[in-house]
């Protein structure tokens, strides 16, 4: 069954937060329903559509921006009341736009994730939770890393409810009072979860921030994963979830809004599988997606909110068969009635707007004015792709981006993007001049460009910041700076578990050292540790590094750290930078190695795999060319051996694949070289002379002769 | 025949149908199984009626897809053919084509020839009859070809443009038409530029500059920023361009209406009506594979599609034989698209969404930007806090100042001009960016200071590679230390054309050796106006008489003006020389202007140069020889051997083969003798061209174009002597 939906825009409103826009339900036998959503500006906006005109039901005035919002109501009766939250406050709404409840919370912090269910608000700030009934403090949890979204789960017969956190650290938290009653582990930082099915039960969704979606269900002491939706193609990252049968084969449908514009439609085949049905691009980040019925009777829809405040739906209505010859005719009254009030509001606009350059450019005479334009908001994300162990950088704007700069003071490589249209251009950095700038680039970007996607490849061991500064096309200009972090281990990545039986190195630092100090180290040194100090006496977290897949596990606590990886380099990195923060900070670090031998072998093992590929794959596509122009020659390829017959006919896959890792053999080379030096230097030999004998080497590589350079040298 | 051509469509590929949406979408899809060189694909007629695909594709190999023809094959003969290659027929060239096209070149043939450049030869060839119409040696090699009238020429040529040079022949292969240009030609195209109803030839080049030759005369130059890799004739005075840095855009005359720069390159560009509304559009196609049209007014895409892999080229071609031009455009893999021109109800709206929903959203984008504008400035009203620093707040009377000054070199920095960049009074300069063209490595330069090293004033150094005036378009980020959002600034100065000269106030200095003489009947305060406009001088001078300081070779220049008008310029760099002989004629608007030259160390560089290249030829008619007794020494010992094989004499077929092999390696190895011998040949007659192009430009308008001419006589007579007197007196008598 294909599915065919049509792009209608109704309004813009202020830039949005994630989840902040839900339909209302319906009303007795009127089958459209109202729209509620929620911006930065703090204004709450409630419309409903009237002949393809957007009819405003009420509109709250602007405040302190609203970041997430949800429906409410006394059991049993429709959940119709709306409740937002700005800051540390909630307030509730009727649907009429009454205001029935102001609520402060009392956190320091803003609240980021909320529920709402019946006389019970759940809320959430970075790391805590929160749990009211009747506005009286209930439970309080305090999460080991950030909470990015919440939900409450209740049993059949309602007599239990659980609250399940989305944690950053790639777990769901449930939660039974106060205190955790397990976790579920899920492939990626869940980002958001959706209950399955809205009149409650126990499955509910979540979708990570790397793309991937799931159902689980909750149980009592444990839960189940029922399937999982993995990101092959690289989509966005996952910001909102409903579910609506819009397929309309009696079945509730998945829809997903992801950080990079796409909205998908899943149906349900007959075994119970999710299948893609429908997906459609818009040009930001989808931040809230809905499925009901507002533009016209009759006609499902799905509803979605953008970044930039755009309420546009996919429906199943139709467009108008455009008949007739001349422009005029076809465009509909209603479109044209639209356009001229959009004309007027824009002279209108353009005259004020001049009036209000004239004004700033008088105050340019004033020696005693100041220029103060305020700060525009940026959506950012830096992520490490764990496919290809590079970092992704997306920056999204709510107006038009005119350019930006890049600058490093580390060594990074920049990959070209095909979705990214800007013109790049790098410029010369004088390493010799005090500036210690390694990358400049910067990004003419062509007009309506309002997001911009970018990747960055890291070394492991070469630390320091990215900067990027954001210039829009807005009057007067500015722009805008945004720090990344590049950490010593970059390409490492949260697991939750590793495999024991590896050859480990060891490296213990003991000395005068408090726990936050050591963790805030390895908050230096590791990506995805949370900034906060753990609860308790110790810790340990696990890692994997995406590039080669060796581990690290790291478990410290006051005075006392270890850090063990089958990965030599790991342990030499962290070593070096782990007493270089001590001694910033004047503190004796006795620190200890136990080095594994074997672990050298291992290692290189586990390269082997990745190099014996990677150089079968240049040398095949160096063929490729050859075989095809004595394929033209001789007018087919049936004289040639299998082998090369075979690539010829798998050239077009060879190219593509090759295509995607650039200097992926350099990287591979890069790291063993790492482990040459990072071997020896633990055995207090400094072999950077025979580094060369060891290219020689990688230069016609087989596996049994690394080993032994490895050993003998 | 359309059905034919649709068959061939249905075996190959899938056919795509024309569904009821508005949307333009391709009427044919094929996948010739050929890989396409870039931008050497053209559509011929060589039996006079059909139209036939032709291709450069790997191995030195030509094809021409005939799907018409089919049909008049006797039924055996088709059925016995594979349904695959029927269509394809091969043509060997045995050398790496570098250009190709086909037209009608002859008064009394019926069908189109084929013509193909490599970087020796050019081959005119008849399809039809499967026959050679001539075979020339091109010295100078052919990186492009163009076909068709060019001025009062009577008959069509086929002028190709090889390196620093462009030749024009007849159908019989004889040479009609000669000139040299500035640098190697990469695109060439035929328009009536002038409006004078006869065409002239427009020349694309690797220095960046579109010239336009009225026959031999150069009338028009155009500077670009980049290598101009196609060219193409819109309507009327108006064409296209493309540029290696995934610029294109359209000229008309010597105005650039428009145009746009993308991080793809353009392969190739095409004008071609396809919404139907009486203009052509230019059709780009790019090194990702999207193919678009954009409006020759605006440069606004009307249309877009996709092919799976880099585009090769995009011509135009009644390829169903029903009447109708298609638009077409092929991939390097061999992926072939038709496009009909949009029909009259489509309204030349062929995007995919509807207009109207477009319109809104544009209008509300413009509601937006101006509402976020108009909250700027209420917000700015209302004032910030002090404290809030992240914000950037700075005094509202900055005004940044820009200086630029010539800078000879220091021991720590080479020769540069310098551009200051400073504000009034605390607030510091995070970061300036540069954009301008033609003078960095990408289009941009960064000057970003480490946090330790921020100030109010920021220092670029400058060095201008060429002597072009510039366009700087300042971007300057400026805040506080700690903020993290800046004001940012924005100014364009201009960098006069020879900025890289710092005036010399000692005048002791020995002059230089070359010199170009010549009279003008300007007032001395002209060239003084001139000089200013021209060069960055700290003051300004009063009097045309100054001496410069290269920065880059560290020459001297001498400027001097008798009060008879006759100037004199002294330098030792003769292109130099040419670019002010240039530039001030253009600044005087003098149109033809006649100079005496003398560049002694320039002249006895080239005559070694025409020495070697005797001497390169020489060599070159030796290694033939050697090539070609090898050859028939190789079919010997080849029969030798298979008999030997048939006789079962194993031992002497080994030993055969075995000498055959080591035969082999001594052709490989004379071959690389003869290729490096080649090349340095091209090189010598590229510096020879370049030398008749300079002498040129020491002369402006008619005198101009006797020196060429007079030169290129001499050297195709190999008169050296009377190659210098023409360099130096402009004519060759006397």
């Amino acid at each position: 069954m294909e599915l065919h939906l049509n792009r209608v825009d109704y309004i813009q409103v202020g830039v949005t937060s994630q989840k902040t826009m839900r339909l209302l339900p319906a009303l007795g036998k009127k089958a459209t329903q109202k729209v509620a959503i929620a911006d930065h500006d703090g204004i709450l906006t409630c419309f409903g559509m009237k002949k393809g005109e957007a009819v405003p039901v009420f509109k709250t005035l602007p405040g302190q921006k609203i970041s997430r919002m949800d429906l409410g109501g006394a059991a049993g009766t429709p959940q119709e009341k709306i409740f937002v939250c700005s800051g540390s406050q909630v307030r509730g709404f009727t649907k009429k736009g009454k205001q029935f409840l102001t609520f402060e919370a009392n956190l320091t912090e803003t609240i980021n994730a909320m529920h709402v269910s019946g006389a019970d608000l759940f809320v959430c700030a970075s790391y805590i939770y929160n749990h009211y009934c009747d506005c009286k403090d209930q439970d309080y949890y305090l999460s080991g890393d950030k909470i990015n979204d919440i939900l409450c789960v209740s049993s059949e017969d309602t007599s239990r409810f659980s609250p399940v956190l989305a944690c950053q650290d790639r777990v769901l938290r449930v939660l039974q009072g106060s205190e955790l009653a397990y976790d579920i582990e899920v492939p990626g930082a869940p980002s958001v979860l959706e209950l399955y099915n809205k009149d409650g039960g126990e499955e509910i969704l979540f979708g990570t921030t790397d793309g991937k979606i799931g159902l689980v269900q909750i149980g009592e002491r444990s839960a189940a994963t029922k399937w999982e939706i993995d990101n092959e193609k690289k989509k966005g990252g996952i910001l909102c979830i409903d579910t609506y049968d819009i397929i309309g084969d009696g079945v509730s449908d998945v829809l997903v809004g992801r950080d990079d514009g796409t909205v998908e439609v899943y149906g349900f085949d007959s075994s119970s599988e999710p299948t893609l049905r429908f997906d459609h691009i818009l040009s930001e980040s989808v931040t809230s997606i809905q499925g009901g019925c507002v533009g016209k009777e009759s006609y499902d829809e799905v509803l979605t909110a953008t970044y930039t405040g755009w309420v546009t739906a996919l429906t199943t209505e139709p467009q108008k068969a455009e008949a007739g010859p001349g422009d005029e005719v076809r465009m509909s009254k209603e479109t044209q009635s639209k356009i001229e009030a959009l004309r007027a509001e824009l002279e209108q606009l353009q005259v004020k707007v001049l009036q209000g350059r004239e004004q700033y450019q008088q105050t340019s005479q004033s020696s005693t004015a100041v220029s103060a334009v305020p700060v525009f908001s940026i959506n950012d994300k830096f992520t490490l792709c764990q496919d290809d162990a590079s970092y992704s950088l997306t920056l999204e704007v709510q107006t038009a981006i005119d350019n930006l700069l890049l600058q490093s003071d580390v060594p990074i490589d920049l990959l070209d993007v095909d979705k990214n249209s800007a013109v790049v251009s790098f410029s010369e950095c004088d390493s010799e001049q005090p500036n210690g700038n390694f990358l400049l680039a910067t990004y003419r970007c062509q007009a309506n460009t309002t997001r911009l996607e970018l990747k960055v490849r890291s070394i492991e061991g070469q630390y320091g910041t990215l900067q990027a500064y954001i210039t829009p096309r807005l009057q007067p200009k500015t722009c805008q700076v945004r720090q990344y972090q590049i950490k010593p281990l970059s390409l490492h990545q949260r697991t939750h578990s590793i495999d024991q039986d590896r050859p480990m190195n060891r490296l213990s630092l003991v000395g005068q050292f408090s726990f936050a100090e050591i963790h805030s180290w390895v908050v230096f040194c590791l990506p995805e540790v949370p900034e906060k100090t753990p609860a308790g006496d110790s810790i340990t977290f696990h890692f994997h590094n995406t590039f080669l897949g060796t581990q690290l596990e790291a478990s410290y606590c006051k005075g006392e750290g270890h850090f063990r990886s089958d990965n030599i380099s790991t342990i030499s990195i962290l070593s070096d930078v782990l007493s270089k923060e001590a001694t910033k900070r004047k503190i004796n670090l006795n620190v200890s190695y136990d080095i594994n031998d074997d672990s050298v072998s291992h290692t290189l093992n586990m390269i082997h795999p990745k190099l014996e590929y990677q150089l079968l794959l240049a040398r095949k596509v160096q063929l490729i060319d050859a075989l095809k122009e004595l394929q033209v020659h001789e007018g087919n390829a049936d004289f040639l051996i299998p082998e090369y017959r075979n690539i010829l006919d798998e050239s077009a896959n060879l190219l593509e694949e090759y295509k995607k890792q650039p200097a992926h053999l350099e990287r591979l080379y890069g790291m063993i070289t790492d482990l040459f030096i990072d071997k020896f230097k633990f055995k207090g030999q400094n072999v950077k002379t025979k580094v060369s004998s060891l290219l020689e080497i990688l230069d016609n590589y087989d596996l049994n002769s690394l080993l032994d350079f490895f050993s003998e040298a | 025949m359309v059905k034919h051509l649709q068959r061939t469509a249905g075996q190959t590929s899938s056919q795509i149908g024309n569904p009821k949406g508005n949307m333009l979408v391709p009427i044919f899809t094929l996948k010739l199984n050929h890989k396409i060189n870039p931008r050497m694909v053209t559509i011929g007629k060589f039996d006079g009626l059909h139209p036939c695909l032709t291709a450069a594709t790997q191995a030195g190999k030509v094809f021409i897809h005939n799907p018409h023809a089919r049909g008049q094959r006797p039924v055996a003969h088709r059925l016995s053919q594979s349904t695959q290659d029927s269509d394809i027929s091969l043509l060997n060239i045995n050398q790496a084509v570098s250009c190709l096209t086909a037209g009608k070149l002859g008064p009394n043939t019926t069908g189109e020839t084929l013509l193909v450049g490599s970087q020796t030869n050019l081959l005119a060839y008849d399809v039809h009859d499967n026959a050679d119409v001539f075979y020339r040696e091109v010295t100078d090699g052919a990186n492009t070809i163009v076909l068709g009238k060019l001025g009062d020429i009577s008959s069509p040529l086929a002028i190709i443009g090889g390196n620093c040079a462009l030749q024009g022949f007849d159908y019989e292969g004889n040479d009609q038409f000669w000139t040299v240009t500035g640098d190697n030609v990469r695109s060439l195209v035929l328009c009536d530029f002038t409006g004078d109803g006869k065409n002239e030839l427009l020349v694309g080049s690797e220095d960046f500059d579109i010239r336009v030759f009225k026959e031999d005369e150069l009338v028009s130059e155009m500077t670009e920023n980049e290598t101009v890799t196609s060219l193409c004739h819109m309507h009327g005075s108006r064409f296209g361009y493309a540029l290696a840095n995934g610029t294109v855009g359209v000229y008309d005359r010597t105005a650039r209406y428009w145009r746009i720069k993308s991080k793809n390159h353009a392969m190739s560009i095409h004008a071609f009506d396809l919404n139907a509304d009486g203009v052509v559009e230019l059709i780009t196609g790019w090194s990702n594979g999207k193919i678009d049209a954009r409006s020759d007014r605006t440069g606004e895409v009307i249309f877009k599609d996709n092919l799976s892999s880099s585009v090769a080229g995009v011509v135009e071609g009644d390829y169903r034989l029903d009447g109708q031009k298609q638009l077409i455009c092929t991939s390097i893999e061999g992926e072939v698209r038709g496009y009909l021109p949009a029909s009259k109800d489509l309204k030349g709206n062929l995007m995919d969404t509807s207009a109207e929903q477009d319109l809104i959203r544009e209008l509300s984008h413009r509601r937006q930007n101006l509402l976020l504008e108009l909250r700027n400035y209420d917000e700015n009203a209302k004032g910030v806090s002090e404290t809030n620093s992240g914000v950037g707040v700075i005094p509202a009377n900055t005004q940044l100042q820009t200086a630029l000054s010539v800078k000879p070199a220091t021991e720590a920095q080479r020769a540069h001009v310098e551009l200051s960049i400073s504000t009034p009074n605390e607030t510091i300069i995070r970061a300036v960016l540069i954009f301008a063209e033609g003078i960095f490595e990408g289009e941009s330069h960064v000057v970003h200071p480490s946090v330790q090293n921020l100030s109010g004033c920021v220092r670029v150094p400058i060095v201008p590679p060429k002597d072009i005036p510039v366009d700087l378009h300042i971007k300057a980020f400026v805040g506080g230390k700690t903020s993290t959002q800046f004001h940012v600034f924005e100014i364009t100065r201009h960098l006069p054309r020879f900025s890289m000269y710092d005036i010399s106030l000692d005048s002791s200095e020995v002059p230089p050796n070359g010199r170009v003489t010549f009279s003008i009947s300007d007032r001395p305060q002209r060239v003084v106006m001139w000089l200013n406009q021209n060069f960055l001088l700290p003051k300004g001078v009063d009097s045309p008489d100054v001496t410069f300081n290269s920065l880059r070779g560290g020459g001297h220049l001498s400027i001097s003006m008798a009060s008879n008008g006759q100037i004199t310029l002294r330098t030792d760099d003769i292109d130099l020389a040419g670019d002010l002989v240039q530039s001030l004629a253009s600044f005087l608007a003098i149109e033809d202007l006649s100079s005496e030259a003398d560049f002694p160390g320039y002249f006895e560089e080239l005559r070694t140069t025409l020495t070697e290249v005797d001497d390169f030829h020489s060599v070159h008619q030796k290694l033939t020889a050697a090539m070609a007794d090898h050859s028939n020494y190789i079919r010997n010992m080849l029969v030798q051997a298979e008999d030997a094989r048939l006789m079962c004499h194993m031992t002497v077929m080994k030993k055969r083969y075995r000498e055959l092999y080591d035969l082999n390696r001594d052709l490989i190895n004379e071959y690389k003798i003869r290729s490096n011998n080649h090349n340095a040949l091209l090189a010598c007659l590229k510096s020879v061209n370049l030398a008749i192009q300079r002498a040129g430009r020491l002369r402006v308008g008619k005198p101009k174009n006797q020196v060429i001419s007079a030169c290129r006589d001499a050297i195709k007579s190999n008169n050296v002597n009377s190659l210098f007197r023409i360099m130096r007196a402009g004519t060759a008598s006397s």
